[in-house]
């Protein structure tokens, strides 16, 4: 219990000096973890507390997405986010699973290490996006997209991992007739979710709560995916009042959310046999790979590599959807190298999306003075 | 005006944008944020580079003002508001700075409603307000006043209370 305390001390500290250097926070969150556990300092373990801690601040990140899904405002042109989505999983994937499984790792691991190569954080290229005042560029709209897009594409990945060994018809079947549960409550019972979400008292976030819960709980009880659940829950109340939901929420999730990137970072150990050279390898893959998927997007989309380079800016930074994989399906190593993988792509992430704008410049006037250089006579003077 | 195309769209996530050009051509979007910020970008055009200012609810509210051309003076705002249903009542809300000839006077005092017609309907003092004040109100150094009548009574406020 004492770790625990500690562990909250030093992320509230570390929430005030990254948001005071406008960097994200989640790498910070997982060093502490490394530096206070297992592989460090250990004077935090993981225990019972913690582990729930954390697997409420994961399904409440998942409760979260489910509640953006608002399918029904779907961006204007569907193929071009379709297109541009489908470059980044087969690039990025690609990539890291070829990479993975080249440096010896097994199958399903480095299927789950191109998973994370591939899901970018949400929370970081949005928040950059706003920080960096970034909104209005033509490219924001579909960065955006795409983390709905990479958002649908979790889903499916976690419904096909959790589906493994197990009688498919029958999975199949229990988990549609839980979302046709979840949709006929918060279809007829709109009134009463609204009236209940209306009242100023502690009933709307107790409610919020126990809705989570409830869901995982009984989830596990039928022998189907608590995750798929819960981000079913929060696309089937996402159909009421969304923002209330959000709203309720949200301290839920920024507590235990932090609890579970800092346990995420205290689990890790190095001594688990992982390979320095092929983490090193990995990271340098996962910043480029978005390089080559930005590169592709923004030469099909809007035939600029300019395009390309600001896409590849804003979504290098990998975060809380590749740690849930993790921590969801993957072995102690493959914790350790997509630990590495979000420290090492949100610290450079972030620098370049502070940047390119100013690179981008750079090499327009760069070209412009080479431009020049070659054809002085056309130059007009 | 109705030429002038606004267009706005829900963006998961990140909030509500607002998008128009003027008739000269240029761009001027507005994000309602999630986080709670407003952020504003104008693009001139044939410039590739917005440039953009961030705003607290409070900022955007009061740019909206000087927009909408309600605003006196830099520091002191006033709307006027007509009713149309009620025989097109036109009533203004005027803020004030009190000058320091009013400091330890109370409303009573200065005798506001009798001379000016107009009322004193809130208070601003560090940060909090007092929301209609009694007649034995005393001001104090750096009170913020919202005074609300008829623009005639507003400007007899101003010129009969506000240099006593």
């Amino acid at each position: 219990m004492e770790g625990f305390i500690i562990a909250l001390f030093v992320c509230m500290v570390l929430a005030l000096i990254s948001k005071y250097l406008s960097i994200p926070a989640i790498p910070f969150y997982i060093l502490a973890g490394i530096v206070l556990g297992k592989a460090g300092l250990g004077v935090v373990q993981s225990d019972e507390i913690s582990q729930f801690f954390s697997e409420i601040g994961l399904l409440f990140l998942l409760f979260f997405m489910g509640l953006e899904l608002r399918l029904d405002r779907m961006l204007a042109d569907p193929s071009k986010l379709l297109i541009s989505g489908l470059i980044g999983l087969v690039v990025d994937m690609g990539i890291g699973f070829t990479a993975a499984y080249l440096l010896g790792f097994p199958l399903i691991e480095a299927f789950i290490i191109g998973v994370a190569f591939y899901i970018t954080s949400t929370a970081i290229v949005l928040t950059s996006l706003i920080e960096n005042r970034k909104l209005m560029m033509k490219e924001a709209e579909l960065i955006i997209w795409l983390e709905v897009f990479e958002d649908i594409v979790l889903i499916v990945i976690i419904a096909l991992l959790s589906s493994a060994d197990k009688d498919l018809l029958y999975f199949f079947l229990k988990i549609v007739l839980a979302l046709g549960v979840m949709y006929l409550i918060a279809h007829h019972g709109r009134e009463f979710l609204v009236s209940i979400l209306d009242r100023d008292d502690e009933t709307p976030i107790l409610f919020t709560f126990a809705a989570v819960l409830t869901t995982a709980a009984l989830a596990i009880l039928f022998g189907i995916p608590d995750t798929l659940m819960v981000i079913a829950l929060g696309a089937a109340l996402a159909t009421t009042d969304p923002d209330a939901f959000e709203q309720h929420a949200r301290p839920f999730k920024d507590v235990f959310l932090v609890m579970f990137f800092v346990f995420f970072g205290v689990t890790i150990d190095f001594a688990s046999g992982v390979d320095l050279y092929a983490i090193a390898i990995l990271c340098i893959l996962a910043v480029f790979s978005k390089l080559i998927s930005g590169m592709l997007i923004g030469l099909t989309i809007y035939g600029s590599a300019l395009s390309g380079l600001e896409i590849w800016a804003n979504t290098i930074s990998r975060g809380e959807f590749s740690i849930a994989i993790a921590v969801l399906y993957g072995s102690a190593v493959v914790g350790t190298v997509i630990a590495a993988l979000v420290i090492v792509t949100t610290l450079v992430g972030s620098f370049m999306a502070r940047y390119s704008t100013s690179m981008r410049r750079g090499i327009v006037s760069h070209n412009r003075r080479k431009a020049l250089v070659r054809r002085p006579h056309n130059s007009g003077r | 005006m109705s030429d002038m195309a606004l267009r706005s769209k829900n963006l998961p996530g990140i909030g509500t944008k607002y998008e128009f050009k003027t008739d000269k051509g240029d761009t001027v979007a507005i994000f309602f944020t999630t986080t709670g910020v407003i952020q504003m970008y104008t693009l001139q055009k044939g410039c590739k580079t917005p440039s953009a200012a961030e705003m607290t609810p409070g900022e955007a509210r009061r740019l909206g003002n000087i927009l909408t051309g309600a605003i006196i003076e830099a520091d002191q705002e006033s709307v006027e508001i007509a009713f149309s249903a009620l025989a097109d009542l036109r009533v203004t809300i005027h803020t004030f700075y009190i000058p320091e000839a009013i400091i330890g006077k109370t409303i009573e005092d200065l005798q506001i409603r009798a001379k000016t017609g107009a009322t004193v309907v809130a208070v601003s003092r560090h940060d909090h307000n007092i929301i209609n004040p009694a007649p034995s109100f005393v001001f104090e150094v750096g009170d913020a006043v919202l005074v609300i009548g008829e623009s005639d009574q507003i400007n007899k406020f101003e010129s009969e209370i506000m240099v006593e």
